[in-house]
């Protein structure tokens, strides 16, 4: 599909397109209130899904080359290309308390690839693996004495993630058989800021404000395969997480493991042009778990989803594709002590434009995030677009 | 149509854009079921922490007052404002020329009043008397000039009843005396006393705030010449405009200087006075945490000899002079302005008691990682009405008992590993 979908270009039109793409590039301010289930620990991990792979519950994930999962899809890509894409999430969460409701931007995929001969494509780009971006605000009251308190409006805010760089190849050396390596650093910060304002009392108390950024550096490997038949394509990838420090400054504070992954797609290919999809997959995220705080729980998680990618009606002398499809996982940190689990439902749209130069996606997801045993529910609806280019 | 699709995809795309830069913030609700991080804890401690304490009198020095105190209190006491005209202008304008002074119809003096407030008005008329203090003595000294506030030398008068102490008022003089002064070319120094059946005071305005003591003359009845007005201005002490100008008008306490006892520390009063306190904190508290609260808490000794009820703003002021000048009188001098560093006063009045605070975390963070070369850990203590009104505040010093010695509370947060989940 992704070589039918190439074509020739319209350079003005591609011009337009870089020029929405440096509209998407500005940097965002973000911010959400944290005081949800889905960015505990070190944050949520968004899937290292690409626009179409999200359209298909991330049932594609290993075989959809531009999902940076599994490097043997690479080498399906025939010529230069360039992949951003954006998603920002709408989110509510419900307690007892009442209901708040945040936005979240996220830019959680952008790479490029290039093909290099003979049959090698080589890969570079970075995806969100954990993303912590979020503000809380919240009230207390603090005893100094027992007979002095006093009340502080507290704001707590960390932006940044832990970021996945992945150098990769892949490489198809028979028509059935694609394979691909990929070496990774996991790279990125958090910067933490806390605001602490005393609002009943600011003649005696002065607010202040503490920043601390915590860095990380890690690497990992990962190597995949791709088995294509006339009606099935299957791929399997897996990604060993090697070491992974985190920093305050030029101070090691703890270490860990990057967590490692291994997961399979198989797809039914016989309708043209479209793929139903069962995909599940293991992530190691325990190997986290001392990197935080002792009381800091990771869990080991699968994350499994069923999905189509199915050729729809056609516009002119290009098909719109149609996409839909269920996810269920769980999620890496607890809450409370309690193991978070979202179940999405998703569906996308996807085509080509100014001759194939451009793909342009676009996913809907719905997610419901629970943990058994807490009093708190989360819903988000996240809009995902994703548009490579081809120059 | 394929242009027209790209275009809707951009067009897509730039309003998710636009939407995703947006920023929602809501309270968090879900705290603290659901928060991850909770509310940094704070820590208090007091400790003694004033190593140095002690009061200085006369200041301000004088001619630098913000009013002229004009104060009888039978015998506690008696304060004077001196004003001096040392230039007096011997011509006028009349019909757009200039003609020399030979006649004056009139002379006052236009004397600017702070208007006492319904508390403080008195109760019965009042009445102010000009003195001619023109003397070759060493005349900024009580000894020298008190005796020269005498019915020979009185040069004008007049009593006002309270309700017409509004915001300026005219006190006539002798025209004679005055017109003496312009043809021979001489200066004119007045004396200003108030005379009243009760204790009286009187805000007077100065010159250090520009409202200084007019003398206004008017040289011709003839409604055609302008009448001259003269501000107030001292040529000595000679080639030393530093001291002079400040003593073109004073104030010149009488009787009634009062001294502070080494168990007090003294705050406005007669001669006013200002208190100067050094502290020492402990690194582990100014250098390595982020101090969000401290108070320096004094325990007020009541003083009930003048004005016992008179509400005094006290203001903590930061001391800008490095320790390399060593003598307190000139630390007190070199002070920053009020509210500098967020530092706010305190209203007391003479006869109140109990422990005071005054919050000074603004100052004191000025101490994180700066040595004391840099930003002294001290403070001084003002009265807002410093030489201007005579009531004095009073708390115990550092030798007063242990209970009631200043201490200084500091709230803080403690160097901590925050931000790992």
């Amino acid at each position: 599909m992704m070589m039918r979908l190439m074509g020739h270009a319209s350079s003005r039109n591609i011009r337009r397109l870089c020029t929405a793409l440096a509209l998407c590039a500005v940097p965002a301010v973000r911010a959400a209130a944290q005081a949800n289930l889905s960015t505990q620990g070190f944050g949520f991990p968004t899937g290292q899904f690409s626009t179409r792979t999200w359209g298909t519950g991330g049932a594609l994930a290993e075989l959809d080359p531009l999902s940076p999962v599994n490097p043997a899809s690479l080498a399906i890509i025939p010529s230069r290309m360039l992949f951003f894409q954006i998603e920002p999430e709408y989110r509510s969460v419900s307690t007892a308390n009442g209901t708040d409701r945040t936005t979240t931007a996220r830019y959680p995929v952008v790479f490029g690839a290039l093909p290099i001969g003979h049959g090698w494509v080589m890969s570079l780009g970075s995806s969100t693996l954990l993303d912590r971006t979020a503000t809380t605000v919240f009230n207390t009251t603090q005893f100094l004495t027992p007979t002095d308190s006093v009340a502080m409006l507290t704001n707590f805010r960390v932006v940044g993630a832990m970021n996945d760089v992945r150098l990769a190849a892949g490489w198809a050396p028979l028509t059935w058989l694609r394979v691909g390596f990929g070496a990774h650093a996991i790279t990125g910060s958090n910067l933490i800021s806390i605001t602490q304002s005393f609002p009943a009392d600011s003649a005696q108390f002065s607010a202040f404000t503490q920043q601390r950024i915590l860095g990380f550096s890690g690497a990992a490997v990962s190597a995949g395969v791709q088995l294509v038949s006339r009606f099935v394509t299957a791929g399997l990838s897996g990604r060993r997480g090697g070491n992974l420090n985190m920093s305050a400054e030029d101070t090691l504070l703890t270490s860990a493991k990057v967590p490692s992954r291994f997961g399979a797609s198989v797809a039914f290919t016989g309708i043209a042009n479209s793929a139903i999809s069962v995909r599940t997959s293991r992530d190691t995220w325990s190997t986290l778990g001392s990197l935080g705080n002792p009381g800091l729980k990771a869990v080991d998680s699968w994350d499994t989803s069923v999905g189509a990618d199915l050729a729809g009606p056609r516009f002119g002398d290009r098909i719109l594709f149609l996409r839909g499809g269920f996810r269920t996982r769980t999620l890496p940190f607890q809450t409370d002590a309690h193991t978070v689990t979202e179940q999405s439902f998703t569906g996308g749209l996807g085509s080509a434009f100014a001759s194939g130069h451009v793909l342009g996606d676009l996913a809907l997801i719905h997610a419901s995030r629970t943990a058994a045993g807490l009093s708190a529910t989360e819903h988000a609806w996240t809009v995902s677009l994703g548009i490579s280019v081809r120059p | 149509m394929n242009k027209k699709v790209f275009l809707m995809f951009a067009g897509v795309g730039v309003v998710f854009s636009i939407a995703a830069c947006s920023e929602q913030l809501d309270a968090g609700k879900s705290c603290p079921l659901l928060c991850p991080e909770q509310a940094i804890t704070l820590l208090d401690t007091t400790i003694d922490a004033t190593v140095a304490d002690t009061t200085v009198t006369g200041l301000p020095s004088i001619g630098n007052e913000g009013y002229l105190m004009l104060a009888s209190h039978g015998d506690t006491v008696q304060s004077r404002a001196i004003i001096r005209y040392d230039t007096l202008p011997q011509t006028y304008t009349k019909s757009g020329l200039d003609s020399t002074i030979v006649n004056i119809d009139s002379a006052y003096l236009i004397t600017p009043i702070v208007k006492p407030d319904s508390l403080k008005r008195p109760k019965v008329p009042l009445t102010i008397e000009a003195y001619d203090i023109d003397t070759t003595g060493t005349d900024t000294v009580s000894a020298i000039l008190a005796p020269l506030f005498r019915p020979d030398r009185l040069i004008g008068s007049k009593t006002f009843a309270p309700e017409s102490l509004l915001d300026t008022l005219r006190i006539p003089i002798s025209t004679d005396s005055v017109l003496d002064r312009v043809k021979n070319g001489t200066r004119l120094r007045v004396g200003l006393r108030i005379v009243s059946t009760q204790g009286a005071d009187l805000r007077v305005g100065s010159t250090g705030l520009g409202l200084g003591v007019t003398l206004h003359i008017r040289a011709s009845k003839d409604t055609a010449a302008s009448p001259v007005n003269v501000a107030p201005v001292s040529h000595t002490p000679t080639d030393q405009p530093f001291l002079s100008g400040p003593l073109a008008d004073y104030t010149l306490v009488v009787s009634g200087n009062t001294q502070t006892v080494a168990t007090l520390l003294g705050v406005g009063g007669v001669p006013s006075r200002r208190t100067y306190m050094r502290f020492n904190v402990p690194s582990r508290i100014v250098d390595s945490t982020t101090i969000v609260r401290a108070s320096l808490l004094l325990t007020q000794a009541p003083n009930r000899r003048l004005d016992p009820h008179d509400s005094v703003y006290v203001y903590p002021l930061a001391v800008l002079a490095s320790p390399a000048i060593t003598d307190v009188a000139s630390l007190l001098q070199f002070v920053g302005p009020a509210g500098q560093f967020g530092l706010d006063s305190v209203r007391v009045a003479p006869a109140d008691s109990g422990v005071v605070s005054f919050e000074i975390v603004g100052l004191v963070r000025t101490w994180h990682n700066q040595p004391t070369t840099v930003s002294p850990r001290s403070v001084a203590l003002k009265s807002g009405v410093e030489g201007q009104a005579p009531g004095e505040i009073n708390f115990f010093s550092t030798k007063a008992p242990v209970s009631v010695r200043p201490r200084l509370r500091i709230t803080y947060v403690p160097q901590i590993n925050y931000g790992l989940p």
